[in-house]
């Protein structure tokens, strides 16, 4: 089946989903091209499909993506009740479970439903970076050191542990308060709070919605870096895009700066493990039928919405307060290293951002204002200039937005822009996006040292299992500055500055 | 393959990874995706001093609801003794029709008994491989085979 293309001259190309693709997928999705960044999925592609599915892509990532069953979880998506506008995939998009990661879904309050799936496991996993003073030449000498005390001074790997259990009432107010929790027992500064969204507080959150076994997993996890694609980076801005606002962001060429990615943890992990077990016996009553069972949902409003929405914003608060202990452990280790204050240093909070989550917005569909549930799984906000959300201190530059690549090549700083408004419920991409499996990666890479291969290009790596990095090589992932493109070609961000890594903990 | 016949394939996965595991029966089946699971997460190495076991009871409406809570149990609970999981033996597997209404078959519960093997971290050279945050119902699925059965998962890692 040929479609018209709009706005070219492209033939519609079939996702030709063959030996990755999960069996239930059905026959090959057609998807035509709208512009150079964006292609549509129509309506009337899979039965049940409420919405069209739009992705962001040029013509290299639908390359990689024909094959990938994120095409068809977009369409999956697109059945949810009450879900508004389109069903969307960031340029990073790639196949995840329930929701293709990269995925992002509004739904009305009235009449439509939330989907734990939609969040992910990872809940609130996001990015914060910190600046500094310092440039590359003052660190260079000291960077094993750094290295090494920051792999000491932050638990990562599978199970990592902290030094200190909380007891159930200070875990609860972890759930409660979020950053502030930490900031307010000198484990920050106050104005990391302004930086960070929603202040790193979500409202609403429920600690007795929060299981025993969640509570167990958490208690020890909080200040840990945990395993997988989750890092602590030291990093240089090596290119400056949009100068006016990387002044803002207190960003320059040459610097320093320190990024750090992870989540929830097992606390979040068990959360979203819960309640996707509850609303999947508990939609069938509410006339709900989803075309895979991690898309499990219930309508807003609901007892059971109500119950996850307010285990999210307790886990939500967990990953800030995770975070944030982090950033305290990271100014500690250059304080020590460099022998002076983190002050002193200028080691202020550039801003921490969530990609996996579920927001309570108002945004504007086919020309009236609606209140909406956005779902972001692995998508950033990428609020424009003048947004009330946007911190006072950006908002007349928009909010800054993190897009970490793979550990050989770079990431980068961009800021929100109108288009992610008008097309995307102010989302856009939240890192490269997989290419291989870990699998693939472990065999293509049999025999490579990746550690060897980093440090020869001037980058140093401590890891818990060196025998597994190459699942995380660059090998894995796309090219973020392809993705980066897209973004900013589509108009849903501006590109600020790119880093370069220099040193990376993994997990 | 195992003295039970039972034998799993780990499948990949663009981000996370998946299991497929094939065994003559579901009690066989279910202890097979333990040790699949096991092989995946961590490095137990033969003679690892294991914690003493522990004996979980689970139910679900449906056989793909069961292998999730199952998976998700032993996840779970290795997270929380802060070990590696070193495998599972079930013991029971059945369709328990409720007490009020035997008749409607729809309405009755998978029920599972089994034992969870763990050994920690600390002893010798049990390691952590991958983080497994949750097993995800994404095409899930429990089905009878041409000899048996097959379980096929995909966990988000």
């Amino acid at each position: 089946m040929a479609r018209a293309a709009h706005g070219s001259r492209a033939p519609a190309v079939s996702s030709g989903v063959g030996a990755r693709a999960a069996p239930s997928a059905g026959p090959p999705l057609q998807i035509e091209r709208i512009d150079p960044y964006r292609w549509r999925i129509a309506r009337d592609e899979r039965r049940g499909m409420r919405v069209e599915g739009i992705v962001y892509a040029d013509d290299r990532l639908m390359c990689t993506l024909r094959d990938d069953p994120a095409l068809q979880q977009v369409a999956n998506v697109a059945t949810l009740p009450g879900i508004v506008g389109a069903s969307l995939a960031m340029p990073d998009v790639h196949w995840g479970y329930g929701f293709p990661v990269g995925g992002v879904a509004a739904t009305e309050l009235e009449g439509g439903v939330v989907s734990p799936g939609g969040i992910g496991f990872d809940i609130n996993c996001g990015v914060r970076i910190i600046r500094s003073d310092l440039v590359v030449e003052e660190i260079r000498a000291v960077l094993p050191r750094l290295a090494d005390a920051l792999f000491a001074a932050v638990p990562s790997g599978v199970g990592a542990r902290a030094g200190h259990r909380l007891r159930r009432d200070e875990l609860d107010e972890v759930l409660r308060d979020g950053s502030r929790w930490a900031v307010s027992r000198g484990l920050g500064w106050a104005d990391d709070l302004e930086r960070t969204e929603e202040h790193g507080r979500l409202a609403g959150a429920d600690p007795s919605a929060v299981s025993a076994r969640a509570h167990e997993r958490g208690a020890d996890q909080l200040g840990t870096l945990g395993s997988g694609n989750h890092f602590l980076e030291i990093e240089v801005v090596d290119e400056i895009g949009d100068a006016v606002a990387a002044e803002a962001f207190g960003l320059r060429l040459g610097q320093v700066v320190v990024s750090i990615h992870c989540g929830s943890r097992g606390l979040g992990h068990q959360v979203c493990t819960d309640h996707v077990a509850v609303m999947d016996r508990t939609m069938g009553r509410s006339g709900i039928h989803v075309p895979d069972r991690q898309l499990a949902c219930a309508p807003l409003g609901s007892a059971e919405a109500r119950a996850y929405l307010g285990a999210m914003a307790a886990a939500s608060n967990f990953a800030w307060a995770n975070r944030q202990l982090i950033a305290h452990h990271v100014r500690g280790v250059f304080e020590r290293v460099l022998g002076r204050s983190a002050e002193q240093l200028g080691m202020r909070l550039v801003y921490d951002l969530s990609h996996n989550i579920a927001k309570l917005e108002r945004h504007q569909v086919s020309g009236r204002a609606v209140d909406v549930c956005v779902h972001r799984k692995g998508a950033t906000r990428a609020f424009p200039a003048g947004h009330p959300d946007v911190p006072e201190v950006y908002r007349s530059i928009g909010q800054p937005v993190f897009v970490p690549g793979d550990m050989g090549r770079y990431s980068y700083v961009a800021v929100g822009a109108p288009g992610a408004m008008e097309q995307t419920f102010g989302s856009t991409c939240h890192g490269a996006g997989r290419n291989l499996s870990r699998h693939a990666a472990l065999r293509e890479l049999r025999g490579v040292s990746i550690a060897d291969q980093l440090e020869r290009a001037g980058i140093l790596v401590r890891a818990e299992r060196y025998d597994l990095l190459a699942e995380e090589a660059s090998l894995a992932y796309k090219d973020v500055a392809t993705v980066i493109e897209v973004a900013e070609g589509a108009g849903l961000v501006r590109r600020v500055a790119r880093l370069r890594p220099l040193a990376v903990v993994k997990g | 393959m195992n003295r039970s016949g039972a034998r799993h394939e780990i499948l990949a996965h663009t981000a996370d990874v998946g299991l497929r595991v094939e065994a003559p029966e579901l009690r066989s089946l279910f202890s097979e995706a333990a040790a699949a699971l096991a092989e995946l997460a961590a490095d137990v190495p033969a003679g690892a001093r294991e914690l003493p076991p522990e004996r979980v009871e689970l139910e679900a409406p449906d056989l793909v609801g069961l292998a999730y809570e199952w998976l998700n149990e032993l996840i779970g609970l290795a997270d929380v003794r802060r070990a590696a999981l070193a495998g599972a033996q079930v013991e029971r597997l059945e369709q328990v029709p409720p007490p009020s209404d035997p008749g409607d078959e729809a309405t009755w519960t998978w029920c599972l008994d089994g034992t969870i093997r763990l050994a920690r971290f600390e002893d010798g050279d049990v390691r952590p491989r991958v983080g497994v945050k949750s097993a995800t119902y994404h095409d899930l699925r429990v089905e009878p085979s041409e000899g048996g059965w097959t379980l096929t998962a995909y966990l988000d890692v």
